[in-house]
């Protein structure tokens, strides 16, 4: 591999050495606060985590019971051990791992968001709920500057997929738990429902600047960056993590409700903190989807266990 | 190759041949969805007026996922441009080409944006330590990590 410096141009201090001029170098440890790290260390944490867990893990995986993730840091960070017994106190018993491959909250976000519409009482309510908001976005994704050659490819999956909930297949077959779980599996269907998310949120962006402009900045620099600059490089590439601003905009663009559980390790009590995404009326969705964040990284937290399959809270 | 992928390069093929096909942009070889050869000139006054040249791109089975292997060709007809971002050996540091990939890119989009590189050059001048590059370069360029210290491509 070859690290080359293409260009001779001054290289903007800024884009090098904030590190420094934030603040004296800080050792990370486990047991770092995660509110001492400046943005930039806090992103290279992250993107370490990720390059760590990318190895052959499912893009998304079975339930398997929250005992498993305790069994990881019972030789280690003890205030994650603590969090994770408050998480089964709470009836958390399982969780769902997906891939640290950057993509993992859109990923879990779009496999709950199914998984909803699959769960309802009514299911052809919900498919043709979901359907009608998405065929509502293309507008705003128009609105946005994308070409609808380009996302109607996105677009098509995801709402076959969705479809599949009360429609057969050729071969007979109706989307079922399991065959849910194989194309959020499968690469193409999978990387293509992420994209789409991903144009989603994006679009919310860029129709809304106003909104989203105060809290925009470059997750590597800590400055403020332009709605626009910010969607091209942290929204729409490949194995960008999202942050709050992205997770915002996506449980709005889909007016859909998730929670989110820290397990962040530096809580005295082991009281884990949870922050709510609110895209639609509270009282539509009493018990959201809880995804599990650790430091750089999105699972899914579920009330059944893996015995019990998928049920939802 | 993705029955996905091949139905977005069918599109983006389509749009080539046709009359939205950006100025200055001309596909010259598209046998497969491996990989097509396009022909591209800067209009108007640069640096690069009435010069020609030819941009090679792979498709992987991931495309757009996955970004495609974009370099200049270098052969008996076409030399790679003289600029900062191009190496002799028709490799380009452009981040659109690397981690700043999207899938909402697509082949004319490239080109346009390679155009527009090429547009705002002030200097003729190849990268820093091109020799070197060039002599260890491996032959698909999306191996190389390049540094990308320029936010414009």
């Amino acid at each position: 591999m070859f690290v080359l410096k293409a260009i001779e141009q001054p290289v903007q201090p800024s884009a090098v050495s904030h590190v420094d001029e934030r603040s004296a170098p800080v050792e990370i440890s486990e047991n770092t606060g995660l509110s001492d790290l400046t943005p930039a260390q806090l992103y290279e944490l992250n993107q370490s985590v990720l390059n760590d867990t990318v190895a052959d893990r499912p893009l998304i995986a079975e339930i398997v019971p929250l005992t498993a993730l305790r069994a990881e840091y019972e030789g280690g960070s003890q205030s994650f051990v603590k969090q994770i017994d408050y998480l089964a106190g709470l009836g958390y018993k399982g969780i769902r791992r997906t891939k640290g491959d950057g993509d993992c909250f859109y990923r879990s976000l779009a496999f709950t968001y199914i998984e909803q519409i699959l769960h309802s009482p009514d299911q052809s309510l919900a498919v043709a709920t979901a359907e009608s908001l998405l065929d509502s976005s293309l507008p705003m994704l128009e609105a946005a500057g994308f070409q609808r050659m380009v996302v109607e490819d996105f677009y098509d999956v995801v709402v076959n997929l969705i479809r599949q909930v009360i429609v057969p297949e050729p071969n007979g077959t109706t989307l079922t738990p399991s065959l849910l779980l194989d194309a959020f599996q499968s690469t193409e269907v999978s990387n293509y429902v992420v994209v789409f998310m991903r144009l989603l949120t994006s679009a919310q962006i860029r129709t809304d600047p106003e909104t989203y402009a105060p809290f925009l900045f470059n997750p590597e620099t800590g400055e403020d960056i332009p709605p626009r600059e910010f969607c091209e490089r942290y929204v729409e590439a490949v194995g960008k993590e999202a942050d709050h601003v992205q997770m915002t905009a996506l449980t709005r663009a889909l007016q859909t409700n998730i929670n989110v559980a820290y397990l962040d390790g530096h809580s005295e009590d082991g009281k884990v903190n949870f922050v709510e995404f609110r895209g639609s009326a509270p009282e539509e969705n009493e018990n959201p989807p809880v995804l599990l964040y650790r430091p750089g990284h999105y699972d899914v937290l579920e009330k059944g266990s893996a015995e019990e399959g998928s049920t939802l809270a | 190759m993705g029955s996905i992928s091949a139905r977005r390069l069918a599109k983006e093929y389509k749009e080539l041949n046709s009359d939205e096909c950006p100025v200055g942009i001309k596909l010259l070889q598209a046998d497969d969805f491996e990989t097509w050869i396009i022909a591209i000139e800067v209009l108007g006054e640069t640096l690069y007026k009435d010069e020609k040249f030819a941009l090679k791109f792979r498709f992987d089975p991931q495309y757009p996922i996955s970004s495609p292997a974009v370099q200049f060709v270098v052969d008996e007809k076409y030399q790679a441009p003289l600029h900062p971002h191009v190496y002799s050996n028709g490799h380009i540091c452009a981040s659109i080409l690397g981690e700043g990939w999207s899938p909402v890119l697509s082949v004319p989009a490239v080109c346009v944006t390679l155009q527009s590189m090429l547009a705002s050059c002030k200097k003729k001048e190849r990268p820093e330590g091109n020799d070197r590059y060039v002599r260890f370069a491996p032959d698909n360029p999306k191996k190389t990590k390049f540094m990308y210290d320029d936010d414009t491509v």
